[in-house]
């Protein structure tokens, strides 16, 4: 057995020699933000965003206009296809430093980002003379993790407000006379109502509701419950009773398949092929359903609610974001920041946002959600947006803790744990990731 | 062998191979279905209309012929380097006493063993010091280094009578005539056999170049797969399935036109032997 | 492979000779530096050196932007200890138990029946056709095949002529091993084939026709003289096959998304989460390492496992 022994010797001194190599290398100066040089007064800027080849295709119109007004800038975007590979490639690139200029950072991703200190601040640029907007022209509920102690680390590109989609053909089907819709602008769109109607569905062989397992469904419904998730820095959305009675009417609408969970449904039988087959009365998501509706080609049967309240007041929902961020190593830092502020401008997201399925992010864009009529109630967009947030910023800075605490609920709707027990778990949970990190 | 058990037997084949071409029938057909048959009926065999329009909708929106060029030369390219490099490490540790010999063989097999998501931080970083993030070199040189192909080539340098190589000795040859006349035209069998698992693999390769390429034009096919998953909307799979069949049929022809010299040498390089 | 046997082998490769150190054995030693230069550069750089950066960063905690700090044995112990990463490595083992015998017995059955039938080369080609096909590619087909519920093909076709509900393949825990087993022999099974057809080749005619004439039956001279005459070729694809199932993650990573599918979630899927969606490098450094000590051993166990099962012709 000496042979092994030897071997293993050496495979460790070959381990350290060239742990010194690469930790020597390692030490080396950084700060190669940007592969753009600007001999001739030209520069590259390189950015990054996620999305499929047809998101991609959206940015060519702003490109085209950016060019044009800035002949000397040219951009380079970098995109990857899956939301779920985008962030750990951003991480490895700017723990080398060599991360793009500008790049999209997710709403679940932006707090540990902030945190990390690797954002240049934004405020003085934003109200300076490059800036093609002011601060106060996003909503303020949608900067979420964005922001931290007064200052602002990202500006939301465009949003997307949950709202509850709702079938007429499956309302009908069901016996309900009512329309959630007139409901609502009667000020009489409750929880009890929206719970009673899910009833009615069940009984008719219908899904009630399909929800995706994330922040924006779950704190929407705790939301509506009148309940709170964060409360001055803790978790608490296992010990308020009204959160509790929100998550527990989720727990046991799943259990009894009033409910059904998208992220459960099989790929090819998704969420939006049982909507637009009238198999489900509410599906709540995004002004993207629109898409799988016009898949299905039955346009004029469906449209948009926001979820209710106990009183039928409306209540604060949950918008979905994603950030614009600024290197804080890129090596052209007044370019950069000039492509932020044109992209996040009214101006670039009439171009970038035309024909998508996002709605804005910046006040006066408004015609790029309502012009096509198109769902009837397409206002409610813009109203849950105008008053809703985003993800908790306790929530988005701890890495990995929202999708952490989303894998937890789903055991609990699956029926894996119990919920009183999975209840106590959570809080465990959350208090346990929290704490190492302070 | 009777013929009843011959006839039972190539049923069974025939049934096994069915099995093994299923799911590429079902590719073919998924190609030309339209997303609302997809949606009203997805058990549906044949699609109703055929729509041939994926195709076309599929090159208009990803850069399909630059992918196919980039993962072509980089396999090919790849290929080459770890055939020369391979064998001559092998021939090393086969034919030429050192000191150390045994041990540093060792290592080589041991590093096989070791997970690429480990190693993936560092090689980022090292590979952003030498300026290489965003290049091909960044999933060439990494691919390279490669114990597996040492390992094998050296099996079959073994096998290589060592009177050829002594009477060449004899002759006046160096080590590297002897390498280069002797040795490599031996091996043959060897170095095809390697060349393909090597070639597949860096053409499978999914990744190490999500990780390291940024720029679109430099995209590998696989990349490309993931283009028609939307976020939430599911996945459109007709135009999923068309981007497969152009990026598989491709494959299958070659390997069909090649599939004597490919299989044969596989079957000759005696692969397990010894 | 044991040293004792190189040695052995170098000895006999190499005319005696006596006395001093002959001038072509000195300029060997350079020439072994040549011959071996580029590919032990290239290892020390992109496998010992990321290597050895890993197990130092296992003994840290480090998230990748900030200060790294030391931390001992507190990943390795957090690790052990916990009950998700258990599982996990239950997975690996799971799907290795299942895809390496499994897949090896059926490669070995086609092989034998394949072996000196007529139209083999048909067969071959058609067994072969899924190892050439990107293992993305093969996600996405066999996504469609198992998924889908009710209306995926398999279980909407089965619900249909028998009536029986299939569990759903890809998204229950317990019945996506054997799911990722399938589809990972499916895409492997022509390779072996191929592997184990060559392996059959090299057996002496005259072998198998001594044990006819010895009267042994078919299932005699398979047992006494194919199977242990085949054995080092089994022993290698055994050896590799364990290596590659225990590594595999392209094919679950994009046919099952593991991040819904606990069952799915192997050791190299923990690394992965724990690193570069957590950030906790430190964390994932250590499941790698655990994953490969975990290698070493069940292939120093194969290794010596070996000298009882296979046979090796002195």
């Amino acid at each position: 057995m000496s042979a092994v022994k030897r071997r293993t010797v050496l495979a460790a001194v070959a381990a350290a020699v060239a742990l010194s190599v690469s930790v020597s290398a390692c030490s080396g100066s950084g700060g190669a933000g940007s592969t753009g040089d600007a001999k001739d007064g030209k520069v590259t800027l390189r950015w990054s965003t996620w999305g499929s080849a047809e998101d991609m295709a959206v940015f060519k119109a702003f490109t085209d206009e950016f060019t044009r007004k800035y002949p000397n800038i040219t951009l380079k975007l970098e995109p990857v296809a899956s939301y779920e590979d985008y962030h750990p490639k951003l991480i490895t690139q700017l723990t080398s430093r060599t991360a793009p200029d500008v790049f999209y950072v997710g709403d679940d991703y932006i707090g540990k980002l902030v945190a990390d200190g690797v954002l240049a601040p934004l405020d003085e640029q934003l109200a300076g003379p490059l800036s093609k907007s002011r601060p106060t022209d996003f909503f303020e509920g949608i900067y979420g993790g964005a922001k931290k102690g007064g200052v602002t680390f990202g500006v939301p590109n465009d949003t997307n407000p949950e709202v509850l989609w709702f079938d007429k053909k499956a309302l009908a089907a069901a016996g309900i006379t009512e329309d959630p819709a007139a409901l609502n602008e009667a000020g009489r769109w409750t929880m009890a109502k929206y719970l009673e109607m899910n009833a009615k569905l069940k009984d008719s062989g219908r899904y009630g509701s399909i929800f995706w397992n994330w922040y924006g469904a779950n704190y929407s419904l705790v939301n509506g419950f009148g309940g709170k998730v964060w409360d001055n820095g803790t978790f608490v959305a296992p010990s308020d009773p009204k959160a509790r009675q929100a998550l527990r009417t989720l727990a046991d609408g799943y259990r009894d398949k009033t409910f059904a969970s998208a992220d459960l449904l099989p790929e090819g039988n998704s969420a939006a092929t049982q909507f637009v087959k009238h198999k489900a009365g509410f599906y709540a998501g995004g002004r993207w359903v629109i898409e799988g509706i016009d898949k299905g080609g039955d346009r004029e049967s469906y449209d948009v609610v926001p979820f209710p309240s106990q009183t039928g007041e409306p209540i604060p929902g949950a918008v979905a974001a994603s950030y614009l961020t600024l290197n804080k190593d890129t090596k052209h830092p007044k370019e950069a920041f000039t492509f932020l502020s044109e992209f996040v401008s009214k101006e670039g997201q009439q171009l970038r946002l035309k024909g998508g399925s996002a709605v804005p992010s910046i006040k006066g864009a408004e015609n790029l959600v309502t012009e096509g009529n198109y769902p009837a109630h397409a206002r409610t967009f813009l109203d849950v947006r105008d008053k809703g947030f985003a993800n908790y910023p306790d929530e988005v800075a701890v890495p990995g803790l929202t999708k952490a605490i989303n894998d937890h609920l789903m055991k609990i709707w699956e029926g894996k744990v119990g919920f009183d027990e999975g209840m106590t778990q959570l809080q465990s949970l959350v208090d346990g990731m929290k704490g190492p990190k302070g | 062998m009777s013929n009843r058990r011959r006839i039972l037997l190539h049923t069974g084949l025939t049934a096994g191979g069915l099995v093994m071409l299923f799911p590429f029938i079902w590719m073919m057909l998924t190609s030309f279905k339209g997303a609302t048959q997809m949606i009203n009926d997805p058990l549906a065999w044949l699609p109703g209309p055929w729509r041939p329009q994926n195709y076309p909708d599929v090159l208009g929106e990803v850069p399909l012929g630059r992918a196919y060029w980039n993962s072509m030369y980089i396999a090919a390219v790849t290929v080459v380097a770890t055939l020369l490099t391979g064998a001559m490490a092998a021939y090393a540790f086969a034919r030429i006493p050192f000191r150390g010999s045994g041990p540093l063989f060792g290592l080589f097999l041991a590093t096989q063993m070791v997970p690429a998501q480990v190693t993936i931080v560092p090689l980022y970083i090292m590979l952003a010091k030498l300026q290489l993030i965003d290049s091909h070199l960044a999933l060439i040189l990494p691919a390279v280094a490669n114990p597996f192909a040492v390992f094998l080539l050296r099996q079959f340098i073994r096998a290589v009578p060592v009177e050829l190589e002594d009477a060449a000795r004899i002759d006046g040859a160096s080590r590297w005539t002897i390498f280069w006349r002797i040795i490599l035209p031996n091996i043959r069998p060897g170095l095809w056999t390697l060349g393909i698992i090597v070639f597949l693999a860096s053409w499978n390769s999914y990744f190490f170049p999500l990780v390291f390429l940024n720029t679109p034009d430099l995209f590998t096919i696989p990349l490309l797969l993931d283009s028609f998953h939307s976020q939430r909307g599911g996945v459109d799979y007709g135009l999923t399935a068309a981007l497969s069949a152009m990026t598989v049929v491709p494959m299958l022809i070659a390997f069909l036109v090649g599939q004597r010299k490919i299989l044969n040498s596989m079957a000759s390089s005696g692969l397990g032997g010894r | 492979m044991s040293a004792v046997s190189q040695a052995v082998a170098r000895r006999r490769s190499r005319p005696a000779r006596s006395g001093r150190e002959p001038l072509w054995r000195r300029r060997d030693r350079r020439w072994a530096v040549v011959f071996l230069a580029p590919q032990l550069l290239g290892l020390l750089v992109f496998l010992v050196g990321p290597l050895g950066f890993a197990v130092v960063l296992s003994f840290m905690e480090w998230d990748g932007l900030g200060d790294a700090s030391w931390v001992g044995l507190d990943n390795f112990r957090a690790q052990l200890t916990d009950p998700a990463f258990g599982r996990a490595v239950w997975n690996t083992v799971k799907i290795g138990l299942i895809t390496v015998p499994g897949g090896l017995v059926l490669a070995l059955l086609l092989a034998l029946a394949l072996h000196g039938v007529r139209g083999r080369t048909a067969y071959r080609v058609v067994y072969f056709l899924p190892v050439v096909t990107s293992s993305v590619a093969v996600s996405v087909i066999w996504q469609m095949i198992l998924g889908g519920g009710a209306d995926g093909i398999l279980n909407g076709t089965v619900q249909d002529l028998f009536g029986i509900t299939l569990p759903d393949w890809l998204a229950d825990p317990t019945w996506v091993v054997p799911a990722i087993a399938v589809v990972t022999i499916w895409s492997s099974l022509g390779l072996n084939v191929v592997i184990f057809l060559a392996g059959l080749a090299t057996i002496p005619t005259n072998l198998l026709e001594a044990a006819r004439i010895d009267g042994a039956g078919p299932w005699q001279t398979l047992r006494s003289v194919t199977l242990p005459m085949l054995s080092p070729t089994v022993f290698f694809t055994v050896v590799v096959s364990v290596i590659s199932s225990f590594q595999a993650f392209d094919l679950i990573y994009v046919l099952v998304n593991p991040d819904h599918n606990e069952g799915a979630q192997t050791i190299v899927y923990k690394v992965y989460q724990q690193g570069f969606r957590e950030f906790h490098f430190g964390l994932s450094s250590a499941a790698a390492l655990i994953l490969l000590l975990l290698t070493l051993l069940v292939t120093a166990v194969q290794f010596k496992a070996q000298k009882r099962f296979v046979h090796y012709e002195s």
